[in-house]
């Protein structure tokens, strides 16, 4: 790993890690604030007379909607959150190989004395960092500003959501780094891992509904993210933290491995 | 000394498009190598296959004695690249990019200052906020900031004024006096003329020409004027090998372009007249570089300016 490059992709992300960690904390915070007030009966009433499909689409069909895990699966963490984090991941990832190449700031970087590996395994420790940070920026907050409003997690069970969290954002930016290490535009592997992700959401959504996507589900990432069980304090399934882990260790080799290899000019 | 860059049947294809083919050639330490072509003909993908950017399809490439592969760390150290495309971080400042260097190669020298005075550049600047001229600058400071073994310089006067371009030709001169080496590509012949001691021209990505300017100069064609004392005709040099564009003006002077190898004919012939005066003048690297692309037209090979690799 090269400090030169880990404190130069730092400060070039410093805007969007910024304010991606900014929405993530007040997000949470609104979140713990507002659960006391939807907590209540008309809340729980309003969402029962909605359709399941729907309340499926935001990840809430296996939880009761008064209790904290479900109102956080469904309000935040099921969907939004998703959709917030795996923007930032896929970015970065995207950005990290492919992006510079079609950039034309690797021809830049690579004519330094910094060795392939050396980089690849930089912008790899960099997601990691990104992911450790947005997931903090979700569950810290949650932790901090929760008591206030009678809101208590337990602090294994806060550890154990920030690191599925910081897992399931692996797995999502390191495909999208193996894209990247690929391709020769940030745009492509940008697109095509959101494409794959929104196939996955979709085929999560089918399973909820209907047995025809249930075929997806081991495999699915999606599906195995299921944080409001994990605040109701139900056992995440092994095969979940493996699926993760091997996911984020497969794709982000296989990226390093492809990056030392290629043309990147 | 031995030579800075050895490479030997060097070839690159993207797909089915050429990028270089065949190129083995060689560049001696302490020179300035000027790589010449049109765009298209393979030197920007040749420089990145020296620096390990490209992987070649096929052949070797050896640089400052390391044979080059895609991890070479070490050899990096000591080269400094400007690339003709000079694309730097849009949102960072000059100074930003020097401490990123400087970063790599352990810290930032009195050269680094140096260049920045002589090229009156502000490295406060954004490089979004920067002219091309300024960004070709902050690009030649970076690349010449750790006082490299050798420069590889693709383009390197490209968007500077002249005064700028001057700076750049007596930083050349100055590194080569410290024992540096230059590779210079370059389309831009009189900069070649003026800065190189020797030249590779390239064509379609094979290299067809390589020798000292001098020698390429002198051997190539000349511009011939003669005035006779009586009326001549064009058909004095009919005949000839290595003659053309011959044309009589007022009568009495016939001018001809004179291939060097020809020169000794031509003159024997001329000499069956009354000659007057002859001027002969040698021909600009620029119509040595176009001679060699007439002939690989008259070859019928792939045209040179259709921009068929990178």
């Amino acid at each position: 790993m090269n400090l030169t490059l880990l404190r130069a992709t730092a400060h070039r992300n410093r805007a969007s890690a910024f304010w991606f960690t900014v929405g993530l904390v007040l997000y949470s915070w609104l979140m713990v604030w507002l659960y006391p007030v939807f907590s209540q009966g008309e809340y729980q009433e309003l969402l029962e007379r909605m359709p399941q499909e729907i309340i499926a689409v935001f990840g809430g069909q296996d939880l009761g909607f008064d209790t904290l895990g479900g109102f956080m699966q469904t309000e935040y963490l099921g969907l939004m959150w998703m959709l917030i984090v795996c923007s930032a991941v896929i970015v970065y990832a995207a950005q990290s190989f492919a992006g510079e190449i079609g950039d034309g700031t690797m021809e830049f970087a690579l004519s330094q004395p910094v060795s392939r590996l050396s980089y690849a395994i930089t912008k790899a420790a960099g997601l990691v960092g990104y992911a450790l940070l947005l997931s903090a920026a979700t569950f810290v907050p949650i932790q901090v500003f929760g008591p206030r409003y009678e809101v208590e997690i337990e602090a294994t069970v806060f550890l154990q959501l920030f690191a599925f969290g910081a897992m399931f954002m692996l797995a999502v930016g390191g495909f999208a780094m193996l894209l990247s290490s690929v391709f020769r535009s940030a745009g492509r592997a940008g697109a095509i891992a959101a494409g794959v992700l929104v196939t996955l959401w979709t085929a999560d959504l089918v399973s909820n509904v209907s047995e025809a996507a249930e075929v997806f589900d081991p495999i699915n990432v999606v599906s195995h993210w299921q944080p409001g069980k994990m605040i109701n304090g139900e056992a995440i399934p092994a095969g979940s933290w493996w699926l993760y882990g091997m996911l984020a260790a497969v794709t982000l080799a296989g990226a390093v491995v492809i990056f030392t290899r290629r043309d990147v000019a | 000394m031995g030579d800075v860059i050895k490479t030997a049947s060097l070839t690159k294809f993207y797909g089915k498009t050429r990028g270089v083919e065949g190129l083995t050639m060689r560049v001696p330490a302490g020179a300035v190598y000027g790589f010449l072509g049109p765009n298209g003909a393979g030197k920007t993908t040749t420089i990145r296959c020296l620096l390990g950017m490209l992987k070649p399809t096929s052949g070797t490439a050896e640089v400052l004695g390391e044979r080059v592969s895609l991890d070479g760390t070490g050899l990096r150290r000591r080269i400094g690249y400007v690339a003709g495309e000079v694309r730097l971080y849009d949102k960072e400042t000059g100074r930003w990019h020097l401490d990123y260097v400087a970063g790599f190669r352990g810290g930032r020298g009195r050269l680094a200052e140096d260049l920045i005075e002589r090229f009156v550049f502000d490295p406060s600047k954004r490089v979004k906020e920067l002219s091309k001229g300024n960004k070709q600058k902050l690009a030649l400071i970076l690349g010449m900031a750790h006082d490299p073994e050798l420069l590889i310089l693709d383009e390197p006067t490209s968007g500077l004024d002249p005064l700028n371009q001057e700076t750049v030709y007596r930083l050349l001169d100055e590194r080569v006096a410290a024992g540096r080496t230059v590779f210079l590509s370059s389309h831009v012949l009189s900069e070649v003329e003026r800065v190189c001691d020797r030249v590779g021209i390239i064509r379609a990505g094979r290299l067809v020409a390589e020798e000292s300017v001098q020698a390429l100069l002198g051997k190539r064609l000349r511009e011939i004027e003669v005035r006779f004392g009586q009326p001549t005709e064009a058909e004095l040099l009919a005949g000839l090998p290595g003659v053309d564009n011959v044309t009589v003006v007022g009568g009495d002077v016939l001018k001809a372009r004179v291939k060097g190898d020809a020169v000794d004919a031509v003159l024997k012939r001329l000499a069956t007249r009354h000659v007057v005066d002859v001027q002969m003048q040698r021909a600009s690297l620029e119509d040595v570089f176009l001679e060699h692309y007439r002939e690989g037209r008259a070859a019928r090979e792939p045209d040179p300016m259709g921009g068929e690799a990178r």
